[in-house]
């Protein structure tokens, strides 16, 4: 065959390949276009999960009467016009092809009308644009973009389709990616005639959290933590749900950057890497999260769909997000009122008379750095950042008083013990119950790790060295971090093929089972990913202190006496992270007088 | 059963035994001391299944019989009884009564049938040593046993004899306790049993230190301990105890040689600021001088400076400061030696004029 170049259509299809690859694809083009037109109010709907329709309505600027040919043409944007414009791109579209990529396959219906006009007008096409004079139409000030019969001319495509309701899920969870970042527009989505969603544009605080509660769950708002941090040109913003709040499935995960939602390797390792002490292995932080860098320091034309990005300092990026989370992670302390509560009625809702987020420090006042207000990270300046420092200022302050007061420990005092099990301790709201084992194990962890940066952990040597046979992996495994179990405190050689001997193990650890130990250990190491980031060393080493730290902790069943549970107790206030166990499991809960007279329908 | 006793025979009877019966037990009887009355005597029996103590008192034997009572019932009411009582026992099929003065006592008992006595070792071979002797070495080796170690044979006393000497040993794992006495025991082969901590331990509450006689009896898993008043039955640790011999360091080159009750005091004050779970002391030895060093997470710090006797070049070494002081505090001597070699080797601490005692401890690594 010769070489040819293609006829406009088919590149456009190919382009749609990648552009538009299912109807959700077609969505998020078309509501892009919407806000980047600064629309305040968008309204989506669909039949049969977007295969059969989606139209698409807004109230932005709308396109002139002369322009709507242009619109569908390739390469056409009026967005960027040069190089410089596309290294400090705000909008989310620029390249100009997702237009006409949809019209490609699809039957399409372009209506719009700008301020000036008196009336709108309309442009169609089926597969390609004819070249038809735009016709009179009325329509509001915005644009109306209407998509039917979709992969009509491509049926290899349109049989890849999943059931309606499966593409109709992507298209609503994309809704919610985007509504989640843009506070400033209202949205409203139906499918098949019926209303799925309607937010309204929230411009206060109280609407703002409404609307993340409406997405994400008022439990994930109740266990999360507002953040905001800036530091050297960057700046985050959002909510951190608690390690206790883990999920089995990565689906409360909203990362923005500039106002992009993005899937992003090196983001998620920095996110994966501040929950790792905090949470098991087996499962997922949940986080709605807006990240913001001067535009010229990441590249968002990466990825046909935008869903990735490039940072020109990917490990400032990656060091300062790690640092941000972690941080605020450690910063939590047991703080009854907040968080932990025990849900024993039916109707969990109305027993949470704390405030909801009563952390919310933050505000979201920091520069953005999106220009032409596309972005809508500039909310609510008006909280001043003086407002902000006394807040923390005031928590701070009470940490002191722990000590001045008996009465005031968060935790209270030990009154019992349950089943060999549990702690029960009475504060000044009511009843804690904290699962020894697991706190012990936290407070461990914590003392460990503390004692690795500070010194570095004795080691007691044995008078007979212990030899410990186990499989030849297992003794590679740990041979080859010997020089690492030497930092915590284990000394040990290489006996012989498949056996290992302990010289020395720390103190804390005498008289337990070492070489249960030391075969726990080695045996994980398949488990354990290599990843290239330097901070995974000491991460592997914490897991090693983990791994001790629940097997040094109190077992279930060991008698505690009052004043070995009071000092737990006290521990847990000290130490960092101490509302969960190393494995994401929360410690302690807390049941309020309030909610112990409920249960006894006291006081109705 | 109904006997006449004086209290205080009773009491000291009932508390020679009373140790070893547990006060959680999943077996009722076993919180029930089984009574026993043979001629004048009244054999008061406890038992935890690994040991069972037997005590005597002198009685007037009015009816013979065999009951179990409640242990620590007994005893607690018999403490509370004015000094020089007397009391009266006497049993019913499923109760026994105490009578004292005014004071009237109805405890109910198990059968007796069901107790799970332990009886008379059968033909062991046997070595008889003066109380004072066995409460020595006992005393001088047994802080050195392990806890609830998951190596189960270090939890328990090696008890070593050979043909003119009897010998202990104890260790932990990082330490190592050791203290013989010379006699003719008549054992033709060296025996090595593990007796069981628990066991040690009530043996020192009832060992005195004088010279009355005491015969051991070993037999196949046990061990008999006879001292006139009181006899020990115990099962022995079926292990087998690490070569402890092989851990003895041959004498290191670094002697060091200093007044025991000196040093044992300045470790005691330094221990105050040491790590309170690691109980890290530095010893930092030059000519002459012994410099003690310890620090703790609060940042506080010790320092201890010590005239010595030393001449062994520039040391220095780190130990858990508790081992140092055990060691310390049960030697009796006015001078002690402890021998080093390096950093890592572990050090040898003796009395100067005895080596009959001997410990070893394991340096850490701070
Ligand atoms: N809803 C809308 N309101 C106003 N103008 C619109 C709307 N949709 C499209 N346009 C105009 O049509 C142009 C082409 O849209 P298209 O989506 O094809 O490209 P783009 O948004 O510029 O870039 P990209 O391909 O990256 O999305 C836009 O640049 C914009 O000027
Ligand atoms: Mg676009």
């Amino acid at each position: 065959m010769a070489i040819r170049i293609l006829p406009d259509q088919l590149i456009n299809q190919i382009k749609a390949g990648e552009v538009v690859e299912r109807p959700s694809a077609v969505v998020k083009e078309l509501v892009e276009n919407s806000l980047d037109a600064g629309a305040t109010r968008v309204e989506i709907e669909v039949e049969q999960g977007g295969l059969n329709l989606i139209r698409i309505r807004d109230n932005g600027s709308g396109i002139p009467r002369e322009e709507l040919p242009v619109a569908l043409q390739r390469h056409a944007t009026s967005k960027i016009q040069n190089m410089d414009d596309l290294e400090r791109v705000g909008s989310l579209g620029f390249r100009g092809e997702a237009l006409p990529s949809i019209l490609s396959v699809s039957r399409l219906t372009l209506t719009s009308r700008v301020a000036d006009a008196s009336h709108g007008w309309q442009v169609s096409g089926a597969g390609a644009y004819e070249n038809e004079e735009p016709k009179p139409a009325a329509h509001a000030v915005g644009t109306t973009v209407e998509a039917c019969d979709l992969f009509y001319n491509t049926p290899a495509r349109r049989k890849f389709m999943k059931a309606e309701s499966t593409e109709f899920r992507h298209i609503s969870q994309f809704i919610n990616r985007i509504a989640l970042c843009r506070f400033d527009a209202g949205f409203t989505l139906k499918h098949n005639q019926r209303r799925t969603l309607d937010l309204a544009p929230a411009d206060s605080e109280p609407e703002r959290e409404a609307r993340v509660a409406q997405i994400c769950g008022d439990d994930f708002v109740r266990n999360a933590i507002r953040i905001d941090e800036q530091r050297m040109g960057l700046s985050l913003q959002g909510w951190v749900g608690l390690p206790s709040f883990a999920r089995t499935q990565a689906d409360l995960q909203y990362l923005y950057v500039n106002g992009r939602a993005v899937r992003d390797k090196l983001l998620g390792h920095a996110l994966r890497r501040a929950f790792a002490d905090a949470m098991h292995s087996t499962h997922y932080p949940a986080f709605v999260l807006y990240l913001e860098l001067d535009p010229v320091g990441v590249d968002v034309n990466v990825h046909p769909q935008k869903t990735e990005v490039r940072f020109r300092e990917s490990a400032r990026v990656h060091d300062f997000l790690f640092g941000a989370v972690h941080q605020l992670l450690r910063r939590q302390r047991p703080e009854p009122e907040q968080h932990h509560h025990a849900h024993f009625a039916e109707s969990a809702t109305n027993m949470s008379v704390q405030q909801p987020m009563r952390y919310a420090t933050p505000s979201y006042s920091s520069p953005s750095y999106s220009s032409s207000g596309y972005s809508s990270q500039n909310f609510s300046a008006r909280e001043s950042a003086s407002s902000v420092e006394s807040l923390w200022a005031a928590s701070n302050a009470t940490t002191p008083s722990l000590q001045e007061s008996a009465a005031e420990y968060p935790l209270g005092h030990a009154l019992a013990q349950l089943h060999g099990v549990y702690i029960l301790a009475q504060n000044n709201t009511g009843l804690i119950l904290v699962d020894a084992h697991a706190a012990h194990e936290r407070v461990l962890y914590e003392q460990f790790k503390q004692q690795l940066t500070h010194g570095g952990i004795p080691s007691q040597a044995l008078l007979v060295p212990e030899q410990i046979s186990l499989d030849e992996e297992a003794a590679d495994a740990l041979e080859s971090r010997h020089e690492e179990l030497r930092r915590y405190g284990l000394e040990l050689d290489r006996a012989g093929p498949a056996s290992i001997i302990v010289r020395a193990v720390p103190p804390l650890l005498a008289g337990q089972d070492i070489a249960t130990l030391l075969r726990e250990l080695s045996s994980d190491e398949d488990r354990r990913t290599n990843t290239t980031h330097l901070g995974e060393v000491l991460d592997a080493q914490h897991r090693i202190m983990a791994d001790m730290a629940c097997k040094a902790a109190i077992k279930a069943n060991r008698r505690l006496t009052l004043p070995e549970m009071d000092g737990l107790l006290r521990d847990m206030e000290r130490t960092e992270l101490s509302g969960q166990c190393n494995h994401g499991r929360p410690t302690w809960v807390q049941v309020d007088m309030a909610e112990l007279d409920r249960l006894f329908l006291r006081g109705r | 059963m109904k006997l006449q006793v004086g209290r205080n025979e009773l009491l000291s009877a009932l508390q020679a035994v009373i140790g070893v019966v547990e006060r959680r037990q999943t077996l009722p009887v076993l919180s029930n001391f089984l009574l026993e009355t043979k001629d004048d005597e009244l054999i008061v029996t406890g038992t935890d299944l690994e040991i069972e103590l037997e005590s005597r008192a002198r009685v007037q034997n009015i009816a013979p019989g065999r009951i179990t009572v409640p242990a620590r019932k007994l005893f607690d009411i018999c403490r509370g009884l004015p000094e020089g009582a007397e009391i009266q026992l006497e049993s019913t099929a499923d109760k026994a009564t105490l009578k004292s003065g005014r004071s009237r006592y109805s405890l109910a008992c198990l059968k007796a049938d069901e107790y799970p006595a332990m009886g008379q070792v059968a033909d062991g071979r046997s070595l008889t040593l003066k109380h004072g002797q066995l409460k020595a070495i006992f005393e001088r080796t047994q802080f050195a046993m392990a806890q609830q170690d998951v190596r189960y044979y270090l939890n328990g006393m090696l008890l070593e004899i050979t043909a003119n000497r009897v010998r202990t040993v104890a260790t932990d794992g990082h330490r190592l306790a050791m203290s013989e006495v010379t006699l003719e025991t008549g054992f033709k082969e060296a025996t090595q049993i593990i007796v069981p901590r628990k066991a040690i331990i009530e043996l020192l509450r009832v060992l005195e230190a004088g010279d009355e006689e005491v015969t051991l009896k070993i037999a196949a898993g046990q061990l008999q301990a006879d001292l006139d008043v009181v006899r020990l039955t115990t099962k022995l640790i079926d292990g087998r105890f690490p070569d402890y011999e092989r851990v003895i360091p041959e004498s290191g080159d670094k002697r060091l040689q200093a007044n025991r009750e000196l040093v044992k005091r300045a470790l005691g004050r330094t221990a105050i600021l040491s790590n309170e779970k690691f109980r890290g002391v530095r010893l930092q030895l030059e000519n002459s001088k012994l410099v003690l060093q310890t620090h703790n997470p609060e940042h506080e710090e010790a320092e201890e400076d010590l005239e010595v006797n030393y001449d062994g070049g520039a040391l220095e070494i780190g130990f858990n400061v508790n081992y140092l002081l055990d060691a310390l505090g049960a030697l009796t001597s006015e001078e002690f030696v402890m021998e080093l070699k390096n950093a890592d080797s572990s050090g040898l601490v003796y009395a100067l004029d005895d080596p009959s005692s001997k410990y070893v401890v394991m340096p850490m690594r701070l």
